[in-house]
């Protein structure tokens, strides 16, 4: 008998409203069917309304976790657009908060999997551990999680010889956590049955279906925007690019690990070759006029942004790519002829970020014309809809 | 594979003190630089707005308090304010700093909003 | 006289006051090994280091909204909690704590151990029945999955328990613990099937790793999911008497139960089936949640045989001291 259950858009496994439609035959996944838009927030409107600074401010907020990440390729947009060069320090500790964001995002994301497969011990220890890269990111910049390091040309906070010091003496204690962690995560039977196998996703279907990040990596594809297409200091940095082959979540797990091993290296390099001198340039109010489009390697895969100026204080236009958006045909295929059990797991392999990815498109009718509704007027037709939709009757609730 | 992988760290931990803080009782400190509430000295304000043109939440406003003297008050929407320190940076005479407050919470909405004079 | 003892073995020890008040405190004991496990503090501010925290959350379920989902069977929907609640108190009525004799007796005769352990699988019924009438998907498939890992760890449970009677020559549980106590080496001969027994106890439970009935993050609330308020706090109570009834059951077949009378045997009792809850604890604090198709192939392929191996050599046994 095959029903349909919904995940979401409230449900434990989901940290953010999204929903997942999917048919199942008993324990068996036959479709699944992904609904956005629970949460689109306008962020591309608001950006049009605030000048080039505030907006460093609202693309932060995009996403909590690569909040970093987002502010960087904004504004590593705008200053191709204005013809800015950052001084090497400022890049320097630019790169240094991507890395640790890095870390903690990678450190969140195994504790995840380890909630989500059940492991909550797991799930509490790397936690924990995930609170020493948060110390070292407030002691940076001032907050746990919106850094707000970045300004245009440059960084906004120095980093002093203290705070290196600080940073490399926990550094020794994050590798040797981790190392643990990597170890236990694949000697664990419990941890790994979950994982292994699970969620297949070959490297001809990942290249097809656009996957990005740790999904694409572990399908075996060295894609990585830090070396493919560097910015920022990265083509000084020496660092490999974690690949698996196995395609399975088991997978995802191992090129997380090991690239939290890389940025390890990559954080303590970047500490101790870092160059003096000034932080930052300064940056006019008004950009000039162009477009620009910056990519960069957020934790969950590759960001994008899109800006440009009209030559006013404020962008004429910003459209953000954010890297969940591109692996959800993945999921997808992911997801299918696997157990109820593994959905949790799948969907959160993905480290899915869904607020990041909400984006509209309007649709117009051609024929018809463009419609223009007032909010109460939606409203009315959403209440209007319910009422009409006989609840009773089998089926109904779940048409779309 | 290996059962019980984890066993001897649990185990240790059994007779530690937990990594966890029993927050309200007791609180750990916050760094040097960081970011809590803004605050104003009124004396070395020179009215530009700079602050109030940069803020992304729109949480400032510096209102001129008399006609014949230059002195300035600001209105501080704490619900509003998200704890940037952009407002700190664009300050070119250092009238607004940040303190360590992160407690700054209120049943009242009204309650969050903070004059400087 | 016997009629007020037997009122007080129902209604005071073991019966329904101390079975509650133990429940609610062994609830407390696996929370706080389980926090500290994981290096955090547990219920910490409600009573002596947070010991009426569970005794609080079910005084708060019992005042919540309580909510029968239109489509459910309401009658059954109802009923189950209760059901469920009296049938894991009158298993623990089997076990020899205090109230026995050499004869036998309504509470303790020849085949009381077949009894409490089939009082038992009627709890695990109960709750695939109380999915089944939530009529929910989520309800539906977690109380599928229920009856699909009985069919795994019954059989191990069984198996585990049996070993030992055998080698006691005895179905009353009271004789099976007296016979250990004459002779505690032999425990010694059991220890396989002891953790048999308690991982079997621990899928019986629906512990991590066998939380899959009601796995979180998989099945939001599993059979539980359209259960609020008292029929909640019914369920969640009747899992705590289960634990302590399933350790007790251990605590007798594998520990040599609970002799010298009323205060020594309570000692017995508390400090023996609070030992099996904190390495149930361990237990749930060092896997993760397994599928249920794994639990299956897991009890079939590794606990069965271990469980009839277990049984092999205290046959072996007895045929040398006889």
């Amino acid at each position: 008998m095959e029903i349909k259950i919904p995940i979401g858009p409230q449900h434990p496994a989901l940290k953010e409203p999204i929903s997942l439609r999917v048919t199942v035959d008993g324990e068996h996944i036959k479709d699944v069917d992904i609904r956005l838009g629970y949460n689109h927030r306008g962020l591309e409107k608001l950006a049009e309304q605030k000048n080039w600074v505030q907006n460093i401010y609202v693309m932060e907020r995009i996403c909590g976790i690569c909040s970093h990440s987002h502010t960087t390729c904004y504004v590593q947009a705008v200053e191709q657009i204005q013809g800015l060069e950052v001084p090497k320090r400022g890049l320097y500790i630019r790169t240094l908060v991507a890395e640790l964001e890095r870390v903690h995002s990678h450190l969140l994301w195994l504790g995840v999997a380890g909630h989500e497969t059940g492991f909550d011990t797991f799930f509490m220890y790397t936690w924990r551990d995930r609170e020493i890269v948060m110390d070292i990111l407030e002691i940076i910049s001032g907050n746990r999680v919106h850094y707000a390091i970045n300004s245009i040309g440059g960084v906004r906070r120095d980093i002093s010889e203290e705070q290196k010091k600080l940073i490399l003496g926990s550094l020794d204690t994050l590798i040797k956590r981790t190392e643990y962690y990597a170890n236990i995560g694949t000697i664990e039977p419990t941890f790994v049955a979950r994982l292994d196998g699970v969620g297949p996703l070959s490297k001809e279907q990942a290249t097809s279906l656009c996957a990005v990040g740790p999904v694409l990596r572990a399908s075996g594809v060295a894609n990585d925007v830090r070396k493919d297409d560097p910015y920022a200091v990265y083509d000084e940095l020496p660092f490999e690019v974690a690949t698996a082959t196995s395609g399975d979540v088991l997978g995802r797990v191992i090129v997380r690990v090991k690239e939290l091993l890389e940025s390890y290296k990559m954080i303590e390099y970047l500490l101790k070759n870092i160059p003096e001198g000034p932080i930052s340039v300064r940056a006019p109010r008004k950009i000039k006029p162009g477009e620009a489009i910056s990519r960069y390697e957020a934790p969950r895969g590759e960001d994008l942004h899109y800006v440009k100026s009209n030559g006013g204080d404020k962008p004429e236009r910003l459209k953000v790519r954010a890297p969940t958006l591109a692996n959800y045909p993945a999921t997808v295929v992911m997801l299918k002829n696997m157990f109820i059990a593994d959905i949790p797991i799948i969907f959160a392999a993905i480290d899915p970020c869904v607020c990041c990815a909400e984006r509209t498109v309007q649709l117009i009718d051609t024929k018809r014309g463009d419609k223009v509704m007032r909010f109460s007027e939606l409203r009315k037709m959403s209440i209007d809809f319910y009422k009409k939709m006989d609840l009773s009757k089998k089926g109904n609730l779940w048409k779309l | 594979m290996k059962l019980g992988a984890f066993l001897p760290e649990i185990f240790k931990h059994l007779f530690k003190k937990p990594n966890t803080v029993c927050y309200p009782f007791e609180k750990i400190g916050v760094p040097k630089d960081f970011r809590g509430m803004p605050v104003f000295t009124s004396s070395k304000c020179i009215g530009c707005k700079l602050c109030v043109m940069d803020c992304p939440a729109e949480a400032l406003e510096i209102i001129r308090v008399s006609e014949t003297e230059k002195k300035f008050k600001m209105i501080l929407h704490n619900d509003r304010c998200i704890h940037c320190a952009q407002c700190v940076d664009s300050c070119n005479k250092d009238a607004i700093a940040m303190n360590a407050d992160y407690e700054l919470a209120a049943f009242d909405r009204n309650k969050l909003k903070i004059e400087y004079l | 006289m016997e009629t007020l003892k037997d009122i007080i073995f129902i209604l005071i020890y073991p019966g329904l006051f101390f079975l509650l008040s133990y429940s609610l405190f062994v609830e407390w004991v696996d929370r706080k090994v389980y926090a500290r496990l994981q290096n955090r503090y547990g219920p910490l501010h409600t009573g002596f280091a947070g010991m009426l925290q569970p005794t609080a959350d079910f005084i708060k379920l019992m005042f919540k909204e309580d909510i029968v989902p239109e489509k459910a069977d309401k009658f059954m929907f109802s009923a189950l909690p209760i059901f469920g609640l009296a049938i894991v108190a009158t298993s623990s009525l089997f076990l020899p704590v205090w109230h026995y004799t050499a004869q036998t007796s309504f509470v303790s005769f020849s085949g009381d151990l077949i009894v409490a352990v089939y009082l038992l699988s009627l709890a695990t019924l109960v709750l695939f029945l109380a999915g089944w009438h939530s009529t929910s998907p989520f309800a539906t498939i977690g109380g599928v999955r229920v009856i699909t890992m009985l069919f795994g760890y019954e059989i191990p449970f069984l198996l585990a328990l049996l070993g030992p009677a055998i080698l006691a020559d005895s179905w009353r549980m009271m004789n099976i613990a007296a016979f250990y106590q004459q002779t505690p080496v032999l425990l010694l001969v059991n220890i396989i099937g002891f953790f048999v027994a308690l991982i079997s106890l621990q899928a019986k439970l629906e512990r991590c790793p066998f939380d899959i009935p009601h796995a979180e993050t998989e099945i939001v609330g599993g059979t539980f999911t359209e259960y609020s308020g008292r029929k909640l706090a019914f369920f969640k109570l009747m899992t705590s008497i289960e634990m302590v009834v399933g350790s007790g059951l251990i605590a007798v077949v594998f520990m040599g139960g609970f002799p010298g009378g009323f205060w020594i045997g309570m000692a017995h009792f508390v400090v023996k089936t609070t030992f099996i809850v904190i390495l149930l604890a361990f237990i749930r604090a060092l896997c993760s949640r397994i599928r249920v198709e794994q639990v299956v192939t897991f009890s079939w392929r590794y606990l069965t045989p271990i469980a009839i191996l277990q049984i092999l050599i205290v046959i072996l046994v007895k045929a040398y001291i006889n």
